[in-house]
């Protein structure tokens, strides 16, 4: 039998691993490092609420000081309402900072697992 | 609406509302989204020689993320019983005649005649994604029978390389086995692909009442196409592949 520690620890991760494995409905989640978040501060480009995928275009200032566009997805409109997201929730201009999972090759873009409104509301990608 | 059809449809189930799958497919039996589990987590299908070598290439696939999925074609029908392996919610329409499963996600809809009507004769029958069902009731149990069910390659069970033959056969029993718990026991019985029937278990929890279930309209903006080697792309709002990884 195992030990309770070590029971605990098989349980969160198998509950990472099902966290995780929440990200897409639509497709694989292989092209995103799942074992790595990255935080984004950044201007709403651009908000896409549409299906299969919701879209957060996100102007990045890089440490070069130079400006770059993110393209980071998340879940479908009906699952984002359910948890509190609105169509009207990030507009063109808002300041925002993001938690991505970043895709593995390197390129500008990830999935969203949470974001953070200029007054300091926090929203998730996830119900758990 | 007839005296005996009011007697019929009083002793249904209570199925309205809106549910989701409990844990997204992420069961002990196998997993439909999120990339391989670990071995020993999942039960696998009992697969004969021939289909273990399939399965055994489709999770080298799955491993290098190319493995084939209907859903993330967009449009298409993921099959049954993958109909039961899906994320957004379920909607389970009961009437003494038919059942109808309505999933939020993508073009699926299964319908279970209830009537007492048999499966149609061979000749008027041809293999489709969801197939033919008929049911009958069990007390509060809907039991039902699917066949004609297209497979061998158009269909999946999941992202991890489960597939059946088109000889698959299913046998489903769908009740609440606990308050807004609906329990489905699904048998696949596949002489093509399984040396024995293969078992699986999937639970909908009851959202919470009132919930609106949306428009999914997979074409409206998808940035994801697959290209002709299975991968996965990731394009910009002008249309362009951004990924930097061939």
């Amino acid at each position: 039998m195992l030990r309770p520690l070590r029971s605990i620890a098989l349980l969160l991760a198998a509950l990472s691993m099902a966290y995780a494995g929440t990200g897409s409905a639509h497709h694989s989640t292989g092209m995103f490092d799942q074992a790595k978040t990255i935080k984004l501060v950044g201007t709403v480009k651009q908000f896409q609420w549409t299906n299969p995928h919701s879209w957060i275009q996100l102007d990045v200032t890089n440490e070069a000081g130079a400006k770059e566009e993110w393209s980071i997805e998340g879940n479908s409109p009906n699952q984002l309402i359910r948890l509190g997201w609105r169509p009207g929730t990030l507009k063109p201009g808002d300041n925002i900072t993001l938690l991505v999972k970043p895709m593995r090759d390197g390129a500008k873009g990830g999935m969203f697992v949470e974001i953070t409104l200029a007054d300091g509301t926090v929203l998730k990608q996830y119900d758990r | 609406m007839s005296v005996w059809a009011a007697e019929a449809a009083a002793k249904l189930p209570d199925w309205s509302g809106a549910w989701q799958l409990r844990g997204r497919g992420e069961s002990r039996a196998s997993a439909t989204n999120g990339g391989p589990a670990k071995v020993g987590e999942r039960n696998l299908p009992p697969y004969n020689p021939a289909w273990q070598k399939k399965f055994e290439a489709n999770a080298e696939l799955a491993k290098q993320d190319r493995f084939p999925d209907p859903l993330s074609f967009c449009g298409i029908p993921v099959g049954y019983p993958r109909v039961l392996n899906l994320p957004d919610s379920y909607e389970f329409v009961v009437r003494p005649e038919r059942v109808w499963i309505l999933t939020e996600n993508g073009p699926n809809l299964m319908r279970i005649y209830t009537d007492g009507r048999d499966h149609p004769a061979a000749d008027l029958m041809w293999p489709t994604y969801t197939g033919d069902s008929v049911g009958h009731w069990e007390g509060d149990a809907l039991v039902f029978d699917t066949v004609s069910i297209k497979n061998d390659g158009d269909t999946i069970f999941d992202r991890n390389g489960v597939v059946f033959s088109d000889k698959i056969h299913v046998v489903t029993r769908l009740r609440i086995t606990a308050p807004d718990t609906l329990t489905a026991d699904v048998t696949v019985i596949d002489p093509g692909a399984l040396t024995e029937p293969y078992k699986i278990v999937r639970q909908f929890r009851r959202i919470e009442a009132g919930a609106r279930v949306y428009d999914y309209a997979c074409r409206e903006n998808n940035r994801n196409p697959i290209d002709a080697s299975g991968k996965t792309l990731t394009l910009g709002t002008d249309g362009r592949v951004i990924d930097l990884a061939k």
